[in-house]
């Protein structure tokens, strides 16, 4: 739909218009020439340069008017020839001079239209959709971004009333809006309105009053932009921003929103990579704390708040300093993670409140990626004060339970512990008496008495060894975490059974496997579970008259395996027991108290390995326990 | 007193052994020390000692075991017994077998004298 369209019409073609002007103009110049009329039949010719002006060419209108002007002169000069007549010259002049008019005005038009057209055809280009409306609502003009996006054609929409065709929905009442423009003559803002297709859409409109030249409004230009999506994604970002506050404010994770964009400029002005940095902070230990206000802290949630006892954000930004342990160097990993560009750093540090008290935290700052990523560091904090209780009670409790259990284990095997300290304590005395004997002689053996005060000194050495091991042994101490030897803590547990076992005539092998690569974990504890087995083994064979045999082996399994078998020759162990073996409460023995296995399986899985039991009925139970060997070999 | 006399001490543990073979050494007589049981047994029954000091407890042959071997066996010389653990039930069935002395870990080098040189003393007589 254009207006160059219009103005040809849709009925008559532009050959047909050629053909009526031409022809009207051959009849005017007969009419002219043939008849004697003396009138100004010439001026008719002003029809057929009108008739060519409709074709809406240049060209035709200035082939008609040097036509009608020709035809004019050729037919004076076939009635009059070249003599002067006043009245028919006249006449002829006139004729010439209204086709002279009627070109120039036909031109006029032709540009003015041409204009007009050119517009039409740049509102047609516009994105927006763009119609124009009458006093009476009635569409009178509709663009091609208006038929795209609402759906009707322009021969659809044209004629119609616009707020029915659109549905629109406005946020004022329809009467006040309209006041309103005829007030200032403008009007803008947000509406509903439906395609053809029935979507609802948003626009956003601006309206312009047309007046005619008596200032009487006629029309109302209106001109929209589809912000439908644009409204949908604001509508989204708000969503998720609230959705983000609500998870900010209500959640019991301590969560900090800092701006690290500064930090980042005065590490970029170092100009060093990760290892550089890290080797700068190592030799300026206080360049973090110089650097550490860069990163500004925007806003502090109330769980973090709460955490730390601070009133409010500003009361912690305030004070954050304070919160921050200065001894602690995970700050400097964080700030290493930063600069090398990692998405997040976690660890577990202290906070220290604004009491003064300390408590344990889990935190994670997360690096977003992105150019504004830096402004939008987050922090999220987890108090695991609890948990570190829980943790610490559950250690406790176990450290109880195993220190009773190894008070309950050398009850067992009291007498052959009494055995082994009254033994050099019989030896001492002995030897003494001896000593004393020599002294007494009529001759004093010297040598014999320096023998015997030898003799004393070391037996009393050995019964010092006998009591430190069982104290040791005895000993209320929180799980250690050191690097042993396995060969160690089997001679030690061997020495603490070592007279039990003889004492039932048990033979104890020990094979342990040369180089084997340390472990970590708690010696006693790991004594305790060999002590455990090796008395339960020596116990298993206790009602059998043939051979006593214990062997213990130790040896790699699986690479990174220490694995140890003890292994008895007794009856084995019943296939019904065999599954409750490690239970709590648990025994076959009379006055067990059946915590042994459930303890030492705990320690050993607490030290990240595994205990278990097999046996054949007949022919002796195999009780296995591996432990990882430690990976830092290195530390000492 | 034509003879030292010889004195048999048996006992597993090696500081026991030593301080007790320096004690009889000290008095004057001979002293044999074995590690255990069969240790004296596998010594020929000709150079039977004139007495023995056997502890109670010992892995694989007893102290008393070892008596009722000997008894079964028809070798016959006083044996003192010395025990870490001296339960009534062994002094009462060492003492039927013929024990001369019963004694508990440690006991004074004058008790441990008194019953060796009742023993000696005994054995002269015979």
């Amino acid at each position: 739909m254009t207006i160059v369209d219009q103005a040809t019409g849709p009925s008559v073609s532009r050959i047909g218009l050629r053909f009526w002007s031409a022809a009207l103009a051959v009849a005017v110049f007969l009419v002219d020439v043939l008849t004697p009329l003396e009138g100004a039949v010439a001026v008719l010719y002003v029809v057929a340069i009108l008739l060519a002006a409709r074709t809406n060419r240049r060209h035709d209108i200035m082939v008609a008017a040097a036509g009608c002007a020709a035809l004019t002169i050729v037919a004076y000069l076939l009635s009059h020839g070249l003599q002067s007549i006043a009245s028919p010259a006249l006449r002829a002049l006139v004729s010439l001079a209204a086709i002279a008019i009627t070109t120039v005005l036909a031109l006029q038009n032709h540009t003015a239209t041409n204009r007009l057209a050119a517009q039409a055809r740049l509102l047609n280009l516009s994105h927006d959709m763009i119609f124009v409306r009458n006093r009476a609502n009635v569409i009178t003009f509709w663009n091609k971004a208006a038929e795209q996006t609402y759906g009707w054609s322009a021969d659809e929409a044209l004629g119609k009333i616009a707020d029915e065709l659109l549905q629109t929905t406005y946020p004022d009442r329809r009467d006040v809006i309209e006041a309103g423009l005829l007030d200032t003559g403008r009007w803008e803002g947000r509406v509903q309105q439906r395609t053809k297709g029935g979507a609802a859409i948003t626009v956003d409109t601006r309206w312009a009053l047309q007046h005619n030249h008596l200032r009487k409004p006629v029309a109302v230009l209106e001109t929209h932009t589809d912000v439908t999506e644009r409204v949908m994604a604001h509508g989204a970002l708000v969503e998720s921003e609230r959705r983000y506050r609500r998870m900010f404010d209500a959640s019991r994770i301590g969560v900090a929103e800092e701006d690290w964009s500064d930090l980042r400029k005065a590490l970029t002005a170092l100009n060093l990579d990760g290892a550089g940095l890290r080797d700068h902070l190592s030799r300026h230990p206080d360049f973090f704390w110089q650097v550490r206000p860069l990163a500004k802290i925007t806003n502090v949630n109330p769980a973090l708040q709460k955490m730390v006892g601070a009133s409010s954000s500003s009361v912690f930004i305030a004070n954050i300093d304070k919160l921050l342990d200065r001894s602690d160097r995970k700050f400097v990993g964080a700030l290493v993670a930063f600069a090398e560009g990692e998405p997040f750093y976690e660890g577990e540090t202290e906070l220290i409140r604004l009491d003064g008290r300390k408590i344990p935290v889990l935190f994670t700052i997360s690096f977003p990626a992105g150019p504004d990523g830096d402004r939008n560091v987050l922090a999220f904090v987890v108090d695991i004060t609890e948990r570190r209780q829980a943790q610490d009670a559950l250690l406790a409790a176990q450290a109880d339970l195993a220190h009773a259990a190894r008070v309950a284990t050398l009850g067992e095997i009291s007498a052959s512990i009494a055995h082994e300290v009254n033994q050099p304590l019989a030896a001492i005395v002995t030897s003494g008496e001896a000593g004393l004997r020599w002294l007494r002689r009529d001759v004093p053996d010297l040598r014999e008495v320096a023998t015997t005060i030898n003799h004393v000194v070391a037996q009393g050495r050995r019964a010092g060894e006998v009591v430190a091991r069982i104290r040791t042994f005895l000993k209320k101490a929180p799980p250690q975490q050191d690097m042993l030897q396995i060969g160690d803590i089997i001679e030690e547990a061997t020495s603490l059974v070592a007279r039990e076992l003889a004492k039932d005539d048990v033979v104890l092998t020990v094979e342990i496997e040369a180089g084997l690569p340390p472990i970590r974990g708690d010696r006693i504890q790991l004594q305790q579970v060999l002590v455990n087995l090796l008395i339960n083994a020596g116990q298993a064979m206790s009602g059998q008259s043939g051979s006593r045999v214990v062997t213990l082996r130790a040896g790699i399994a699986q690479a990174e395996n220490l694995a140890i078998t003890v292994q008895d020759s007794g009856p084995g162990i019943r296939p019904d027991d065999l599954p409750r073996l490690f239970d709590p409460f648990f025994t076959t023995k009379n006055g067990g108290m059946g915590m042994g296995l459930a303890i030492s399986r705990t320690t050993v899985e607490a030290h990240g390995g595994q205990l278990s039991a097999e046996s054949i009925p007949g022919s002796g139970a195999t009780f296995r326990l591996t432990l990882p060997f430690s990976q830092q070999h290195a530390l000492p | 007193m034509a003879k030292t006399p010889v004195i048999a001490i048996v006992d597993d543990d090696e500081g026991v052994r030593t301080s007790l073979a320096s004690l009889v050494r000290s008095l004057g007589y001979e002293a044999h020390a074995y590690a255990s049981g069969a240790e004296f047994l596998r010594q020929s029954p000709g150079n039977d000692p004139t007495c023995m000091i056997a502890d109670i407890q010992m892995p694989v042959i007893t102290g008393d075991e070892l008596q009722a071997q000997l008894v079964a066996s028809g070798r016959r010389f006083p044996i003192i017994f010395m025990t870490a653990f001296p339960s009534e039930l062994v002094r009462q069935r060492v003492m039927a077998a013929g024990a001369h002395c019963f004694l508990g870990k440690p006991s004074s080098g004058d008790e441990i004298i008194r019953c060796l040189e009742e023993a000696l003393a005994g054995q002269a007589q015979q």
